[in-house]
């Protein structure tokens, strides 16, 4: 008969023993922001967020380590299996939301087995550095929480193992991992300060410079570091990589572009010519990580083929277009024969922000976009379209128009977040839609300006 | 590719729940791979130990009204690396059988469906001439 | 499948040895501790080799049972194929978990003194 096989017992030899308690509910947002990721999985610099706590359970001398989840267990117990690959025992076991030390304790006592246990109880980062010497705190006598932050703690208890020691506790300090603003900050922080600190996954021939297997880059593609690349990377022509870099696995970055102050997670295309700064990139989703905004593309690259833009000019979008254009005049025109000369006396015909002592004929005149109106006839010669990139340039990749499609996106208009929505839409955007994004860009602008003037 | 195949036919009744199911499991167990773990391969045959325990109590509990217990057949597919477990029971179809359980809930009934298609690789509920039958297979 | 039950002065340790299924499970609601709602009770599972929906089910059912009248389960030494059966439902969100049977029943024992 088929019998389970044996968990042996392990060590007897009362060495400090670490409890890893991680509740669903402070691992929640990692779910929310990338679905298909285990949040004990998720990448700092390429290394996946457990493997911190095991590396630092280690460096104290810990070489038996459970993992205690208020959910499924399931699945990281599939991937992370028995712990031989890190050289610990891992073991598995449930505990309810609402428990404390105290029940975590109760319910591992026979794991515990009254040696000194550590507790690193919920999903926070620990700055730790592994040229000192953690395993004082196995000798320590001190128990209780030594160091704690909003969403955790590090907590001792049991005795301490022979030779008992109360030499000062190392500093430790430990970071909130609450957000994927707080993800990105500790990510940049450990790529700057974290070489000497952290057993860093990637080979490179300078700190600061770490690179995976399996990883092609092209003779005109530069790396400025300190840089994270992953396993199976494509760096193309042209690209520029850093400083300030985290590329993940299974990534590709096409000709031109530029990453600096950005983390790109694994199995995502760049395409060409765009320039990525201060952002998060993961699938088909670019964000901002410090206000949390984020745009989505509907493919599975973020997708600007300059042979895609040139098939989009069609006699379709051409006319439906121009036919926009001609309603758009004849309902600017009777406003604009009016304000026009009203405005053109005072010297405020110009695209500035509003003031607070805009009168009523500058406000009208914003809000109706009329300072668009002289390009709109070129719209109807076919010379611009509608709706597309701004400014109204003729670089590959975009369309030039009389509105921009950031301006219709309600998205943080720097200039290279602008080009990756415009190019976007470009390719993507039905000659219908284009009507409806015309639509938001009038109603948009206006409070841009505002916006502007506000800030 | 050569495949074998195993009938057992068991009374409907709760008491031969257990048989079954260690049928299933020794027979999964013929399944050891040397190039897997020890745990890998108790994996495969505990798999089958609580599908077939699953399928079995689903098929007894849902007999008809007021009618003798009716038999279940049960049916092993050997291929290389795969077992398929075909169940036959004679009672009410499926469709008509408690839906799945609020979750939330935590409700006492209703999981065995679940269990049935998360340790297993494929499972299909089928109906031909008055006879219920599931199918399961996984693969070692 | 076989029951043994020790009793305490506030709570009793009820052991099974085998499988909880649909045909042991009747077995197993007739336990006395199971069967009185006020009675809280420590299950020890070390010797428990299998369970299925059905054994899970009459878990769950005495467990509610049980707390509507102000009493409760604790397990204990649970198995890997239970732990399973547990974590695919997850139902074991529901239930104190404890690897060791004496730290159940001092757990018991606080709290139950605690309320």
């Amino acid at each position: 008969m088929p019998q389970p096989p044996l968990r042996h017992p392990g060590n007897h030899n009362n060495a400090m023993k670490t409890l890893i308690a991680i509740k669903e509910q402070h691992q929640s947002w990692v779910r929310d922001a990338f679905p298909n990721m285990h949040p004990l999985l998720l990448p700092l610099c390429n290394k996946p967020f457990i493997e911190y706590l095991i590396d630092f359970a280690i460096l104290a001398g810990s070489r038996e380590i459970r993992l205690l989840s208020d959910g499924s267990l399931m699945e990281i117990e599939e991937i992370c299996q028995t712990g031989s690959r890190w050289g610990v025992e891992l073991t598995y076991a449930n505990i309810r939301p609402e428990d404390g030390e105290r029940e975590l304790l109760h319910k591992n006592r026979k794991f515990c087995n009254g040696s000194r246990t550590m507790i690193l109880n919920g999903y926070t980062f620990i700055d730790y550095d592994k040229r000192l010497d953690y395993r004082v705190l196995a000798n320590h006598s001190a128990t209780g929480p030594i160091a704690s932050c909003s969403t955790g703690s590090i907590a001792f208890a049991g005795p301490p193992e022979p030779a008992a020691d109360d030499n000062p506790l190392p500093a430790l300090r430990i970071t909130p991992l609450d957000s994927l603003r707080s993800c990105y900050h500790i990510a940049m922080q450990i790529l700057e300060t974290g070489a000497e600190r952290y057993v860093l996954p990637g080979y490179g021939s300078e700190p600061g410079c770490a690179i995976g297997r399996n990883v092609a880059i092209a003779k005109t593609a530069e790396i400025r570091k300190p840089v994270s690349i992953g396993n199976n990377v494509q760096l193309l022509p042209g690209t520029i990589i850093g400083p300030m870099a985290v590329i993940g696995s299974n990534v590709i970055i096409d000709k031109g572009s530029s990453i600096s102050g950005s983390i790109i997670f694994d199995n995502t295309y760049i395409g060409e010519q765009l320039e990525i700064e201060g952002r998060i990139a993961s699938g088909n989703t670019l964000i901002d990580p410090e206000s949390g905004a984020s745009v989505a593309m509907e493919d599975p690259h973020l997708l600007t083929g300059i042979h895609s833009a040139t098939n989009s000019a069609t006699l379709l979008r051409k006319t439906i277009h121009a036919l926009a254009a001609a309603i758009l005049i004849l309902l600017q025109a009777i406003p604009v024969i009016i304000l026009y000369p009203l405005l053109r006396l005072q010297g405020k015909w110009k695209n500035g922000p509003i003031t607070q002592q805009a009168g009523l004929a500058e406000t009208l005149a914003a809000r109706l976009s009329l300072d668009r109106f002289p390009l709109l006839p070129k719209v109807l010669l076919g010379q611009l379209a509608i709706i597309g990139s701004a400014p109204r340039s003729n670089s590959p990749g975009c369309r030039p128009a009389v509105f921009s499609y950031a301006e219709a996106e309600d998205w943080p208009v720097t200039g290279s977040d602008a080009a990756i929505v415009e190019r976007y839409h470009a390719v993507h955007s039905t000659p219908f839609n284009d009507i409806g994004m015309t639509i938001k860009a009038l109603i948009n602008r206006p409070h841009k300006r505002n916006a502007g003037a506000a800030a | 590719m050569n495949s074998s195949n195993i009938t057992i036919t068991l009374p409907g009744e709760l008491r031969f729940i257990r048989l079954a199911s260690k049928i299933a499991s020794n027979t999964a167990s013929l399944f050891t791979e040397t190039r897997k773990t020890e745990a890998e391969n108790w994996e495969f045959a505990h798999a089958f130990e609580l599908a077939v325990s699953e399928a079995f109590t689903n098929a007894v509990v849902h007999a008809k009204k007021q009618a003798a217990p009716q038999p279940v057949t049960i049916t092993f597919t050997l291929e290389e690396r795969k077992l398929t477990i075909a169940m036959r029971d004679s009672n009410v179809p499926f469709s008509t059988r408690t839906p799945s359980p609020d979750p939330e809930n935590y409700p006492e009934n209703g999981y065995g469906l679940l269990l049935i298609r998360t340790v297993m690789d494929t499972v299909t509920l089928t109906r031909e001439n008055d006879t219920n039958i599931i199918t399961m297979s996984k693969t070692l | 499948m076989t029951i043994t039950e020790t009793t305490g002065s506030t709570h009793t340790i009820v052991t099974i040895c085998g499988t909880l299924d649909a045909s042991t499970a009747p077995d197993f609601r007739n336990s006395p501790a199971i069967a009185d709602p006020s009675r809280t009770v420590v299950i020890d599972l070390d010797k428990m080799d299998f369970l299925d929906s059905s054994g899970l089910g009459a878990l769950v059912g005495v467990l509610r049972r049980k707390q509507e009248a102000n009493a409760t389960i604790l397990l204990s030494c649970m198995n890997p194929p239970v732990r399973k059966v547990f974590d695919i439902t997850g139902t074991c969100k529901l239930f104190h978990i404890f690897d060791d049977t004496d730290a159940a029943t001092d757990y018991a024992a606080t709290y139950l003194r605690g309320r």
